[in-house]
């Protein structure tokens, strides 16, 4: 059994980004949503609708194939750690995943790889995030 | 602390940022900094609507950074009622200035075409809008949302109709179901050309004291969540009033004329919870989420297939067009409130205009004539949405009057006594007594936000309290001058219970200011003396103050007035005022 991150009621979501205020507070030391390794976002015209990325820890990351340098390398459990001395910027990780869960820092441009800790959740007010068991990749998505 | 404010000039199309020290040190930020700011502008010779008339968006030193420091302060020389003007909002606005670096914005001048203004940082682009102008409030942000990528999370303030039409009551849509709703900057952004701003920015801010900022963070996140405290607004919202209210006797019906609406029942907060809810949604950093959203299922003209809205409700909404129109059909209430949002009309200017006219026309202080052959009656929403299309098109004078609000509406065709507005603002939805009047009366914003009067009715109906005329307007006046200091934060005032003066202080403190307890009293003082300098600056007369006559006939939660008490309780109050604007001369 490993844990990792899941949006587990997506609609339950208001909108307060209290998540990544916590990610990027606890990583960081810094207010702000930016540096989050998850993202809200608002759907255009779609009043209150939000769709939340956040990375799922897969066994097989596609972010972490994608990078030219082993920056990225797989972690024990699911998804990825960073190696930043190894980072050419390159922004393919990014790019590698489909569900967009990997965040990027415009300014140190590099990726804001995700630790699976579970720290955003605790700060939803609304249990839209979890960190939950899995055995499997597919195990414990959202409808 | 970000001390840097954004100067726009929409004549010369120029900006400039600069840093005033001491302006922060004397005044906090949010309302403190833009009272200061509109003062220095001496608004007293400007017309609202003229290019030198200014726009400042203000926030404080607590914003971005702790949880439910969520407003945005708006300052203006307001055209509904010639003298101070301010508005408060919600929304990602507070969030996307903090990111910009940003803590004050002033805008003057006028643009050559409709445009809008994207902000990054501090780097500016304005836009022309020609395609955009007339566009509904909340399309423009639809088109503006995938338009502008911004370089963060985005804020999108517009105005709809309204605003272009310098209807004096327009409003100022921010983000998603949050405003600048009254006292018109709408039309003072219209005037400018201005359709839009959007802003958005990457600065980030490190804590200097990290640990001391974690703790208080959490203190402040987690009461939030899990105490009572804010519980009324997560669950039911605002509406949760309308019951409550009910049952005291005092929920506006019909123009003022009872505080008894037997349709309560359906626009309650837990019937729209139970059969409307869509969904609730949070304004940025802010777990507590009390914006609800309601659904509005619409038929197609002819045909059998179906549209859905998402329509954001708040007690004061149910209250301006629901029970104060004696609508008591939730779909109907939507549909007009619907239209208020897309044409950007203050929905509580709006609904006592129109509470106004339809008692007129009761009366026969207006006809058929001037109404283009349209019947007003309490209850008929088929006909007050016919009314708000005729005011979006102007279609004649008395529909262009309309927009100029409740106080001018009297003041030309009659009816002044049942005009329920207090210095020209049309009134908050209360009927609990004295105390609610006399904070709209002698509140700076005419808001029921400025003392909360309403609240000690309250507490004196359920015999909590006991209080004479002179403790009641001690209690208003301290009341108002704590709320200036919780807006110069920007605190959200629904967690006015959680942020204690102590907790103020130590938050302050966390981001580098040393306050005393003196010092927010003094502060907040000379916030309250400037403000009202500046009302009586542009004409406000504190000599004829008092409430609509209606008013004093009617059945108050705390039963009738006592007209003559009142009216010595409004000298009484007018005279403390005096002595404290003049301590600005000293
Ligand atoms: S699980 Fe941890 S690292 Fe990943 S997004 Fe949440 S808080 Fe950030
Ligand atoms: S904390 Fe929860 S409710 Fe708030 S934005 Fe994040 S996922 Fe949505
Ligand atoms: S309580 Fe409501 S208005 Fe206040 S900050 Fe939270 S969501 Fe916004």
């Amino acid at each position: 059994m490993r844990k990792v991150m899941r949006v587990v009621n997506r609609a339950q979501c208001i909108g307060c980004y209290s998540c990544m205020y916590a990610c990027s507070r606890t990583y960081f030391h810094i207010a702000t949503t930016k540096l989050a390794a998850l993202r809200v976002k608002n759907y255009a015209g779609v009043e209150g609708a939000f769709s939340i990325r956040i990375c799922i820890g897969c066994t097989h990351p596609d972010c972490a194939a994608a990078c030219p340098t082993e920056a990225l390398t797989i972690r024990e459990g699911g998804g990825v750690i960073f190696h930043e001395e190894k980072c050419i910027h390159c922004y393919k990780c990014v790019e590698a995943c489909t569900l967009n869960a990997m965040q990027w820092d415009p300014i140190a441009r590099e990726p804001l790889a995700c630790h699976q800790c579970g720290i955003c959740a605790e700060y939803c007010p609304n249990d839209v995030l979890a960190l939950v068991e899995v055995e499997d990749d597919r195990e414990a998505h959202n409808d | 602390m970000i001390n840097r404010i954004l100067k726009i000039d929409l004549t010369k199309k120029k900006a400039e940022v600069y840093s005033d020290e001491k302006l922060y040190e004397d005044f906090l930020g949010g309302t403190g900094v833009a009272t200061k700011l509109l003062y220095d502008h001496h608004i007293e010779n400007i017309d609202p609507l003229s290019p030198e008339s200014p726009i400042i968006l203000s926030i404080g030193p607590l914003n971005g950074i702790y949880p439910i420091a969520t407003k945005t302060i708006a300052m203006f020389k307001s055209p509904l009622t010639g003298n101070l003007g301010e508005s408060h909002a919600g929304g990602r606005l507070f969030m996307s200035m903090y990111d910009a670096n940003l803590s004050a914005i002033i805008i003057t001048g006028k643009l050559d075409m409709p445009s809008y203004i994207a902000i990054e940082n501090e780097e500016l682009r304005f836009v022309p809008a020609n395609s955009i102008w007339g566009q509904s409030a909340s399309a423009t942000e639809r088109i503006l949302r995938s338009a502008e990528k911004g370089i963060g999370k985005r804020s999108i303030i517009r105005i709809g109709p309204a605003g272009e039409n310098l209807s004096l009551m327009a409003n100022v849509a921010v983000d998603t179901g949050r405003h600048f709703g009254r006292l018109g900057l709408g039309a003072v952004m219209g005037s400018k050309n201005l359709k839009a701003i959007v802003i958005s920015g990457n600065y980030r801010h490190k804590m200097e004291n990290f640990a001391e900022f974690n703790k208080i963070y959490n203190e402040i996140f987690w009461t939030a969540v899990k105490s009572p405290a804010m519980k009324k607004y997560h669950n039911l919202g605002t509406p949760q009033n309308v019951l409550p209210l009910n049952k005291i006797n005092s929920l506006p019906t019909r123009n003022f004329s009872q505080g008894f609406f037997e349709g309560a029942e359906f626009l309650s907060g837990e019937n729209l919870a139970k059969n409307y809810l869509a969904q609730q949604i949070a304004c940025a950093n802010c777990p507590v989420g009390c914006i609800h959203l309601g659904t509005l299922r619409e038929a197609f003209e002819d045909s059998t297939h179906f549209k859905t809205f998402k329509i954001p409700y708040d007690y004061e909404p149910i209250y301006a067009m629901g029970t104060n129109l004696s609508i008591n059909d939730p779909n109907a209430l939507f549909k007009l409130l619907n239209t208020v949002e897309k044409v950007g009309w203050d929905v509580m200017e709006t609904g006592v205009t129109l509470s106004w006219a339809t008692e007129a026309f009761e009366k026969g202080l207006i006809g058929t004539n001037q109404t283009d052959g349209l019947i007003l009656n309490f209850g008929d929403a088929e006909t007050y949405q016919k009314v708000l299309a005729y005011m979006k098109e102007n279609k004649n004078e008395f529909f262009n009057d309309l927009n100029k609000g409740s106080a001018y509406c009297a003041e030309k065709y009659g009816g002044k006594e049942f005009a329920i507005n207090f210095g020209k603002n049309g009134s908050p939805g209360y009927i609990t007594g004295r105390d609610a009047f006399l904070g709209f009366l002698m509140g700076v914003r005419h808001s029921h936000l400025d003392s909360a009067g309403y609240s000690i009715d309250e507490k004196i109906i359920s015999g909590d309290l006991n209080a004479d005329p002179a403790e009641e307007i001690d209690m208003l006046i301290n009341e108002e001058e704590w709320r200036f200091i919780l807006n110069s934060l920007t605190i959200c005032l629904f967690a006015r219970k959680i942020y204690t003066e102590d907790l103020v202080l130590r938050a302050l403190k966390s981001v580098g200011i040393n306050k005393t307890s003196e010092d927010l009293k003094n502060t907040a003082q000379k916030i309250h003396a400037l403000k009202y300098k500046i009302k009586i600056d542009n004409g406000f007369d504190l000599n004829s103050l008092n409430f609509p006559e209606k008013l004093f006939n009617v059945q108050t939660g705390r039963g009738k007035m006592n007209k003559a008490i009142v009216q010595e309780m409004i000298k009484t109050y007018t005279n403390r005022i005096k002595s404290l604007v003049e301590t600005l001369a000293q």
